[in-house]
């Protein structure tokens, strides 16, 4: 939890984005339909447009924030609500300030401009709500719960798991998975997003896999996911690791994108009750080091186990197999 | 000492990082070996042939910074290629955005260079991350980037004195709030009023700005222009009719507007408070420049 030093708005602040539209030079502009934006997921995807070589998007957004903020006697004043738009692979941040739509001041609306040529692959777009504080002007006093992704180049609104699964035969997919014909499932770690592939060539595989419910399949299905999801966060967790940017005082940095997300969910459990950073320096310690890597690795299996929910799925898997064992002798 | 490939191609290419891992070898980091120049080129991928993408200049222009600093310390050279650099090699940022080219620069155009520039006197060897590493990190990328991001609209006079200071380029590039304009623009200020002067000051100086980024959102009390979208493609499309470029005089970056200069002094004045309350290693001891590998 973090401690302000001046007052901060309670209450949820929320962003919409209502509408999208590209632009090439010379053309018409176009209007995507709604098929381009996900409310659900919070995303944009800006690659369905038909115009080739778009050179700019607007995007029509929305927020809702609480009216306390522009009520009368509030300790804030100049309120202002901000989107921000950033793109940590292009460095490009582009910001718009909304507008009031109603008296109340819970409703805001207006347009943010961005180029093509400006973003990389996928923008985060997030909301702020801004406003000056014992006279301090600028003051950030509350903040989106969820951000937007925009991206630019899918054409479907989805912002996908932490990892993606694929299913494919072995034997005759790609050369490097044919040396894995005999495995039920293998985790790929090296590209831009963890990938587990599962090899539908395993007998039985299909039907495990599609198998739902509380009958001996259902649970094998479950305590399967749970297997896999294991699998996932411990080949993760050692590529983030692997590959970690080290300032020039040997202090490793957290790095961008879903190898830093996966440290910060897994650290606290690999090094208890240490800061983020201080547990960050001690793992990058111990695997660089002379010792204490291998020590290490029963607490990366707990804290993948963790976050598989390995523990709840077994207790669940053991508690079904006694009820139909029950049921069996009944 | 590594050498410079003995034949280049007419024109840029790609080099996956994967690819690239391959030609790192401890005999370059080291400096004793050179790259393998035919299999990079079998291992990248061509980009268009298109005037903008055609390697001799950027490599005249390379050689010429070698020559013009080999009696000085190669950090010093930084100043001078940062611009000439981004203003031969016309990119959107969604271009500079990509490894592969950054590869393809460091280990098919200029192995010599990062060696030259960045072999560390102490450890012996070159730190890997400076042929494939982050942009903020990799040879070629934290010289483009810096200009990109320390420019003033055309003017890229702040870049030369934002890359005079190691740890500008070192701890500041990479941090976020660079990315607002009027923001960079002020921490440079400083540089040139010699209220910032060492890489410790810089260091703090940045380290100061970011956390105080966390409560106050410096786009509202420093408000930038709205970018400009034609001016950069105008930029690079000067680029795609093919650019005679000239060393010696500062070259002239995209026609952008400049950052409003009310926002960037606003800012500079409250940079200053800042600074003059952060805690900075070593202050008030003789001013030295940062070590860097």
């Amino acid at each position: 939890m973090k401690v302000f030093p001046y007052p901060r708005l309670r209450g949820t602040v929320s962003l919409r984005v209502d509408a999208a539209r590209v632009k090439a030079p010379e053309q018409p502009r176009e209007q995507l339909d709604s098929r381009a934006r996900s409310v659900v997921e919070r995303v944009v995807a800006l690659g369905l447009a038909e115009t080739e070589n778009w050179e700019t998007a607007t995007l029509t957004v929305s927020a809702t924030i609480p009216s306390k903020a522009t009520e009368r006697g509030s300790p804030w004043s100049d309120v202002a609500v901000v989107v921000v738009l950033a793109d940590r692979a292009t460095n490009t941040r582009v910001t718009s300030m909304l507008a009031p739509e109603s008296e109340g001041g819970r409703e805001w609306r207006g347009e943010l401009q961005v180029l093509r040529a400006d973003l990389f692959d996928r923008a985060t777009m997030m909301v702020q709500v801004v406003a000056t504080v014992d006279g301090v002007p600028g003051r950030i006093i509350a903040e989106g719960v969820d951000d937007w992704i925009v991206d630019v180049r899918s054409d479907a609104p989805t912002r996908e798991q932490a990892f993606d699964v694929k299913e494919v035969g072995f034997a005759k997919g790609p050369r490097w998975l044919q040396q894995f014909t005999d495995a039920p499932w293998i985790v790929n770690a090296a590209g831009a997003l963890p990938t587990v592939h599962i090899n539908t060539d395993f007998e039985g595989m299909t039907d495990i896999l599609g198998a739902e419910g509380r009958g001996p399949e259902g649970l094998v299905n479950e305590i399967m996911v749970a297997q896999m999801a294991a699998d996932v966060w411990i080949a993760v967790f050692h590529s983030a690791v692997g590959d970690l940017e080290i300032e020039d005082d040997g202090t490793p940095l957290f790095p961008h994108g879903w190898q830093g997300e996966v440290l910060r969910e897994m650290l606290p459990d690999v090094v208890p009750e240490r800061t983020l950073e201080d547990a960050l320096c001690e793992v990058h310690s111990r695997r660089v080091g002379v010792t204490g890597w291998t020590e290490l690795q029963p607490r990366i299996q707990y804290a993948a186990m963790r976050r598989a929910e390995v523990p709840r799925v077994f207790l669940e898997t053991a508690r079904g197999l006694d009820k139909l064992k029950r049921e069996d002798e009944a | 000492m590594t050498d410079s490939p003995y034949h280049l191609p007419e024109y840029l290419a790609r080099l996956a990082d994967e690819d690239a891992v391959r030609f790192i070898t401890d005999g370059l980091l080291s400096g004793k070996d050179d790259v393998p120049t035919i299999a990079v080129n079998q291992a990248a991928e061509p980009l268009p042939e298109s005037p903008r993408w055609r390697l001799r200049a950027i490599r005249d222009l390379i050689d010429d910074a070698m020559r013009t600093y080999q009696d000085n310390k190669p950090t010093q050279a930084d100043a001078w290629l940062a611009p000439r650099l981004h203003s031969i090699l016309r990119l959107t940022r969604a271009e500079a955005a990509d490894p592969a080219l950054w590869n393809y620069l460091a280990l098919g155009v200029a192995p010599d260079f990062v060696v030259w520039r960045h072999l560390s006197e102490k450890k012996k060897t070159v730190n890997p991350r400076y042929f494939k590493g982050p942009y903020h990190k990799q040879a070629f990328a934290r010289l483009w980037w810096s200009a990109e991001l320390f420019r003033n609209g055309s003017d890229y006079e702040p870049v030369e004195t934002a890359c005079g200071n190691q740890d500008m380029l070192n701890t500041v590039l990479r941090l976020d709030v660079i990315d607002h304009r009027p923001t960079a623009q002020a921490l440079v200020r400083l540089l040139k009023r010699e209220i910032v002067r060492t890489g410790r000051d810089a260091n703090a100086l940045g380290k100061a700005v970011n956390t105080a980024g966390a409560t106050l959102m410096y786009d509202v009390i420093a408000p930038d222009v709205v970018r400009d979208a034609n001016a950069v493609q105008r930029w690079i499309g000067e680029g795609d009719e093919g650019l005679v470029m000239r060393h010696r005089s500062l070259p002239v970056g995209p026609a952008e507007e400049r950052a409003l200069e009310e926002s960037i002094e606003r800012l500079a004045d409250y940079f200053a408070e800042l600074f003059a309350d952060a805690p900075v290693r070593g202050k008030g001891e003789a001013t030295e420049d940062a070590e860097d590998d």
